[in-house]
């Protein structure tokens, strides 16, 4: 055995690793005792030393410290839903406009307001303190921000579209009486062009005429016949303007919320980025309370 | 033939026998006629509710002509449901909702309400039931409500109340329009609490809880996307309810709530309202908000609430 360790160049020794073990022993049985205490603070700080140093404490850590919390790594889905508890009733009153739905163990999707149709805003990260929005949805309410400014709308240019198609639709189906004379004078005249028998240095024009006619004819009736499918396609449109101002309802309502609880875009964002310090500092006033009592 | 003729002969009646039976079916007759007369004057005058009821359904379907003794002025079956149904009103204290606008008319009268001006109404025969009447305005062939006096019976049409009294008159004052409506939900009341009719109000059910359900059976999502877009335009916010549904709280926080109550296989999509003094009805509803009245309207094909079948099919 002493052998052994003289030749050991590493100069480990038992004593050593029994501190290391018993340090891991250590972190595990704090984390244990803080979820047992309901001390979700601790829990945060124990699984993240160093972003709790810098972001809740305000430290600028020289060195970083030991994290353990790969000891503990595989139980994410049991802490994600033992923290999302309080995590939650803050965000209730922080973000009174979102809605939680567990899918899984630890795991939630956010859903932006509860009235009709209201979308699927991504998911909540309890873990890092932290929402992972959806990428389209949250593209869209930013640019429903942005264009607000300019007093339009995400879906105007497209409503427009299929306002103005519709009001051509529309009249495609009055001017059918119009067509239909038209269409009687120009068979008129066709018969006319046909029982004419011309000079022969006039064949040529008449021929032309007739080509002519014949082509305002087929004209009329190719206009004939989208008019005659213009009643469902108008319905169409209609659905598709219906379904457009349901989404610009829904950005609106979005809009209004985040105003009425941030008063801006810009202080909603604002918040999100500091939502770990914010959360976990709100933690430790509501201890310290609790201390003091 | 002379065979014939001397059986007849031996039964023909005598000139007294034949006088006697004469003057028999007259009296007969005079007799029918004071029975009418008697049962006229109490349909006209009694301070009775259940005398007026009486005397309204033995006069309905009254045969008064006998082969002896015709009467050439009568009042017809409608004309009597249309002096009993202004009576019962009277009697129970609403004096001047509704009033016979032409009593001169034997044969058709005619009735005014009177906050709704000229209009007038009518009650019409069921070719189904000789008992059952319907009574609607003078100008379309749309009953109002079903009234068997008989069997005790009242039935409201939903969607032709709605086409009255929120399409046809549209423009006049909705307090007007629900002034006529009170008067007729007055006279269902009396009828059920005096005579224990059978009524079905319908969308005039103001009642927590009644479920008025749609004709479509399954609404397609477009159609709440549609009543969405109409509530936020008018500042109320359409929220998501149970089983795909959806609820409004509008003014006085009163709740409307658009639901499938039925299953996925089974659809059965309807409304019910909530208020805190049970009086909201679909009518009113229609009548107080006009978006929902343009929704309504725009999807009226599977929005329409069902009514009896049997009786106005």
């Amino acid at each position: 055995m002493d052998n052994k360790i003289e030749n050991d160049p590493f100069s480990q020794t038992d004593s050593i690793l029994a501190s290391a073990l018993s340090e891991k022993v250590k972190y595990l049985s704090n984390l244990n005792d803080s979820i047992k205490n309901g001390n979700d603070l601790k829990v945060y700080e124990l699984m993240d030393p160093n972003r709790f140093a810098t972001e809740v404490k305000g430290e600028q850590a020289d060195q970083p410290q030991t994290n353990f919390f790969s000891l503990a790594a595989d139980l994410k889905a049991q802490l994600s839903h033992h923290l999302s508890d309080k995590l939650i009733d803050y965000l209730g009153t922080t973000y009174p406009f979102f809605y939680y739905h567990e899918y899984d163990l630890g795991k939630f999707n956010i859903y932006f307001g509860n009235w009709w149709d209201h979308r699927m805003f991504g998911e909540l990260d309890a873990i890092n303190v932290r929402f992972n929005f959806a990428k389209d949805e949250y593209n869209t309410l930013a640019k429903s921000f942005e264009l607000e400014a300019q007093n339009k709308r995400v879906n105007d240019d497209q409503m427009r579209e299929l306002g103005q198609k519709n009001e051509k639709l529309t009249q495609l189906i009055e001017d059918q009486a119009k067509r239909d004379q038209r269409k009687e004078e120009i068979r008129k005249q066709i018969k006319e062009n046909e029982e004419k028998s011309p000079m022969p240095w006039e064949a040529g024009k008449v021929k032309e005429e007739h080509q002519q006619l014949q082509n305002a004819l087929l004209d009329l009736t190719n206009v004939d016949e989208q008019a005659s499918g213009a009643r469902a396609e108008i319905k169409k449109n209609e659905n598709e303007i219906l379904a457009l101002s349901k989404e610009e309802t829904i950005y609106n309502l979005e809009k209004q919320n985040i105003r009425a609880s941030f008063g801006s875009f810009e202080a909603f964002i604002e918040n999100n980025n500091n939502l770990y310090a914010k959360y976990l500092q709100s933690l430790s006033k509501e201890s310290q309370v609790t201390d003091g009592e | 033939m002379s065979n014939e003729n001397t059986e007849t002969e031996k039964n023909v009646l005598t000139t007294t026998q034949l006088l006697n039976h004469y003057a028999q079916s007259i009296q007969t007759g005079l007799d029918n006629g004071s029975k009418y007369v008697n049962a006229f004057t109490s349909l006209n005058t009694t301070q009775d509710l259940n005398e007026l009821l009486t005397a309204a359904v033995s006069l309905t379907n009254y045969q008064l002509n006998s082969d002896f003794v015709e009467f050439p002025h009568q009042f017809s079956d409608e004309d009597v449901q249309l002096i009993f149904f202004a009576r019962l009103l009277k009697l129970s204290d609403n004096v001047d909702g509704l009033s016979i606008s032409n009593s001169e008319h034997v044969q058709k009268l005619l009735a005014k309400f009177s906050s709704l001006g000229d209009n007038t109404f009518t009650f019409t025969k069921s070719t189904k039931n000789a008992a059952g009447f319907f009574f609607g305005p003078t100008a379309h062939n749309r009953p109002l409500f079903y009234l068997n006096l008989k069997s005790k019976e009242m039935m409201f049409h939903s969607s032709a109340l709605i086409d009255y009294f929120v399409v046809d008159m549209e423009g006049l004052e909705v307090s007007a329009l629900k002034q006529a409506i009170n008067v007729i939900m007055r006279a269902a009341e009396v009828l059920k609490e005096s005579f224990g009719f059978k009524i079905d109000f319908n969308v005039l059910d103001g009642v927590n809880g009644e479920f008025y359900e749609f004709a479509a059976g399954a609404i397609p999502e477009p159609i709440l996307d549609e009543l969405f877009v109409k509530s936020a335009d008018n500042q109320y916010i359409l929220m998501s309810g149970e089983n795909g549904g959806a609820s409004l709280t509008l003014d006085n926080d009163t709740q409307l709530n658009v639901y499938n109550a039925g299953d996925e296989d089974r659809p059965k999509w309807g409304a019910t309202i909530h208020d805190q003094d049970q009086k909201e009805s679909w009518l009113n509803l229609l009548l107080d908000y006009p978006f929902i009245k343009d929704w309504y309207l725009d999807n009226k094909k599977q929005l329409e609430i069902l009514s009896n079948k049997f009786i106005f099919g």
